[in-house]
């Protein structure tokens, strides 16, 4: 019974919101390989969707290109969520491991990965009076992803309707303040560099004469 | 290893002395004339240097026209015979010279009153000719008053205070320019005046005022609105009030639309405005940053330098010439409000100002003059400017076209030079061409544009390959179909068992 194999899970827990996650914990599946992979592609559609994008859609080119912020809002972010849902469900009697909230969470972001690279193919077709074609894809992807993380995270904590909503809010404050205590450590830690090569240097010049 | 050390150091010394050759010669080719970098602002509001479409060529000065030096002139006007008209505030007199600024025609120092007396000016700072009626309007500053006058001097009206409760009688009344309108309606640029130009009409009646800035909603102002609300009526009459900076000088185009700037270092919007009759600002939704875009901070002055446009002039055919007295450049628009060049300097040279007051248009020549250096600077157009000139109007005049060959011809001078791109899209579009439309939509990053071209090459290719695609299209799908079927029959024995499993 449901003996899939890993790329069929895949496509039976995007297939089915409502029970997919559920029977995927029934029978302990779910490839971490898989999800890493998903995370990746999910960065790289980000890049795509700024650099490849059909130009009659751009806004403004950039003069320069960075790569780090797109890592930031993809890579780290999805970090974040996974380190801060754990935080808040282990104290809430979640029931998930922390491999188990990455594997469910990055299946569940498929839908919305594949709508970027749809997007971004259909954008070199298309006006910009059909945007809205672009844009329909775009809401549906994201729907779908939000309904599946959502059925993700109910599963993986065998939570309640409402208890899963909580959770979330609550996972979403976490990453703030994680975020936000990422900023203050690497500023801190900026300043402490500062400082000691300022006395590096003091004491190098001192050392000279 | 000295040796090869050596020849290193050789090879790098020649190197660095070859690039440093090139990069001179570059910023020759630059700029072979002017002592300052000609610059322009690209697509990213970043300063690029640019070809230079003005030159300073030479000046005048009062001894050039053979008469006493001026002192302080602080206006200058063309009328509709060409000829200029200088106020010569220190001198407390008006020069009419001819349109080459090579010899005086006139010197207005007297005006006959309609009373048979004799009257002088003092500090005259404005003048303008109408062009309907011949009549010339002088802004008298400390005779507090508006002269009327015909070429003769003889004198028909006179403006002075106006009694009305819409004009306090505290206020002082110093008029610092003067224009009048196709009815004859007269507005005064008072400098104590805050709500826009006085307005009168052609008997000298007032009428109110005309064309007031807005206030700008900065924090403060937001604040202090809130303040406003809770605050008691003693608290509010202490209180701060938030007043716009009343306009420094305006001008008037061939069609009767009225062109006011503001000289300020605070203020950021309504430094140039284009009026309708009824006072609205038609400029107001363009976007456009009037002048530098960045403030210069000085640190030895500890003040940083924002541009101040104290004086604005719309050429012959619509170019917006604005003077900035901070930085002693000329920013020049077409109508559009589409940077063209900037020109000018704050130096001691030739091309280059001290104290700008004023500015006027002839044909390709831009006047400037200084208040401080006393003389007028001419510059002339350059042949790049002139071309730029050309392919603008014909552009903005919806000859797309016939502007082609102008901008291509600017793109060989500045490459750099985005709206030159602009114009090839569009006309190449008109053209048919839709692919090289794409490209030079591409090159000038106008998304909008590369979307028409877009649109027209997509329908070209569809109407074109139709038969192909509709080939191409049954055979994947067939394809699809086909495998489907034949993957479902393949699969069937263990996929099916375990659906009805489930089930």
């Amino acid at each position: 019974m449901m003996d899939l194999t890993n790329r069929q899970w895949v496509k039976h827990a995007v297939t089915h919101p409502f029970e997919g996650f559920e029977d995927m914990r029934w029978k302990k599946a779910g490839s971490m390989k898989y999800a890493i992979i998903i995370v990746l592609l999910w960065f790289v559609a980000s890049v795509f969707y700024n650099r490849l994008y059909g130009f009659q859609f751009y806004v403004s080119a950039d003069k320069m290109f960075n790569v780090i912020p797109y890592i930031v809002r993809t890579i780290v972010l999805f970090l974040t969520w996974v380190v801060g849902n754990w935080a808040v469900c282990t104290l809430l009697d979640g029931e998930g491991t922390m491999r188990n909230i990455f594997v469910y969470s990055a299946y569940a972001l498929i839908p919305y990965v594949a709508s970027i690279y749809l997007d971004v193919f259909l954008s070199h077709f298309l006006i910009r009076d059909e945007f809205v074609f672009i844009e329909a894809i775009n809401y549906i992807g994201l729907g779908w992803s939000v309904v599946l993380v959502f059925s993700a995270i109910k599963s993986v904590h065998q939570y309640s309707f409402l208890k899963t909503i909580g959770a979330i809010i609550l996972t979403i404050a976490a990453m703030l303040i994680m975020l936000f205590l990422l900023v203050l450590l690497l500023s801190l830690l900026q300043q402490v560099y500062v400082f000691v090569y300022s006395i590096y240097t003091e004491i190098a010049y001192r050392l000279k004469v | 290893m000295v040796f090869v050390q050596q020849n290193l150091k050789k090879l790098v010394v020649s190197a660095l002395a070859g690039m440093m050759t090139a990069v001179f010669c570059a910023s020759l080719a630059v700029s072979a004339e002017e002592h300052y970098d000609v610059y322009n602002y690209d697509r990213w509001s970043e300063a690029i240097p640019s070809q230079a479409g003005y030159l300073a060529s030479h000046s005048v000065s009062g001894q050039d026209l053979g008469i006493s030096d001026f002192s302080a002139p602080s206006d200058i006007f063309r009328d509709a015979y060409d000829r200029f008209f200088i106020v010569d505030t220190g001198n407390d007199r008006i020069v009419v010279t001819n349109s080459e600024l090579t010899e005086v025609v006139k010197i207005m120092e007297e005006f006959l009153l309609p009373d048979g007396t004799t009257t002088t000016l003092k500090d005259p700072e404005g003048i303008y000719v109408s062009p309907e009626t011949d009549l010339i309007y002088i802004a008298d500053y400390n005779n507090s008053r508006v002269l009327v006058c015909d070429y003769e001097g003889n004198v028909t009206m006179e403006i002075t205070k106006p009694e009305s409760e819409l004009f306090s009688s505290e206020l002082t009344f110093l008029p610092q320019r003067v224009l009048a309108d196709k009815a004859g309606n007269v507005y005064v640029v008072l400098g104590n005046i805050t709500t826009g130009a006085a307005m009168f009409n052609s008997d000298g009646e007032f009428q109110g005022y005309y064309g007031a800035n807005t206030v700008e909603a900065t924090s403060q102002v937001i604040v202090n609105y809130f303040w406003k609300l809770i605050s008691t009526e003693k608290m509010r009459a202490k209180s701060s009030r938030s007043v716009p900076t009343g306009i420094t000088s305006f001008d008037l185009d061939d069609e009767g639309f009225i062109y006011t700037c503001t000289q300020s270092t605070s203020q950021k919007t309504d430094t140039v405005k284009k009026l309708n009759p009824a006072g609205k600002n038609l400029f107001s939704n363009l976007g456009v940053t009037w002048g530098d875009f960045e403030s210069l901070y000085d640190v030895n002055t500890a003040r940083s330098y924002q541009s101040m446009i104290c004086d604005i002039e719309v050429s012959d055919d619509g170019n917006i010439n604005c003077l900035d007295l901070t930085s002693g450049r000329i920013f020049q628009y077409d109508k559009e409000g589409n940077l063209l060049f900037i020109f000018g300097s704050s130096s001691e040279q030739l091309g280059g100002f001290v104290e700008v007051s004023a500015i006027e248009s002839i044909g390709g020549k831009v006047l400037v003059t200084d208040a401080r250096k006393n003389y007028i600077t001419v510059f002339e157009e350059t042949d790049f400017g002139s071309i730029v000139h050309e392919a603008t109007n014909l552009y903005n005049g919806g000859y797309y076209e016939e502007a082609l060959d102008p901008w291509y011809q600017v793109l060989q001078y500045d490459g750099n030079y985005r709206r030159a791109f602009l114009g090839i899209s569009a006309a190449l579009l008109v053209e048919g061409d839709y692919e090289g439309s794409m490209k030079y939509a591409k090159l000038a990053d106008s998304p909008y544009r590369y979307n028409r071209a877009f649109e027209g090459w997509r329908t070209e290719f569809l109407s074109a390959h139709l038969t192909e695609i509709t080939v191409i299209l049954c055979v994947f799908a067939a394809g699809g179909i086909g495998a489907y079927i034949y993957l479902k029959k393949r699969r069937k024995p263990t996929d099916n068992g375990k659906e009805a499993e489930k089930v």
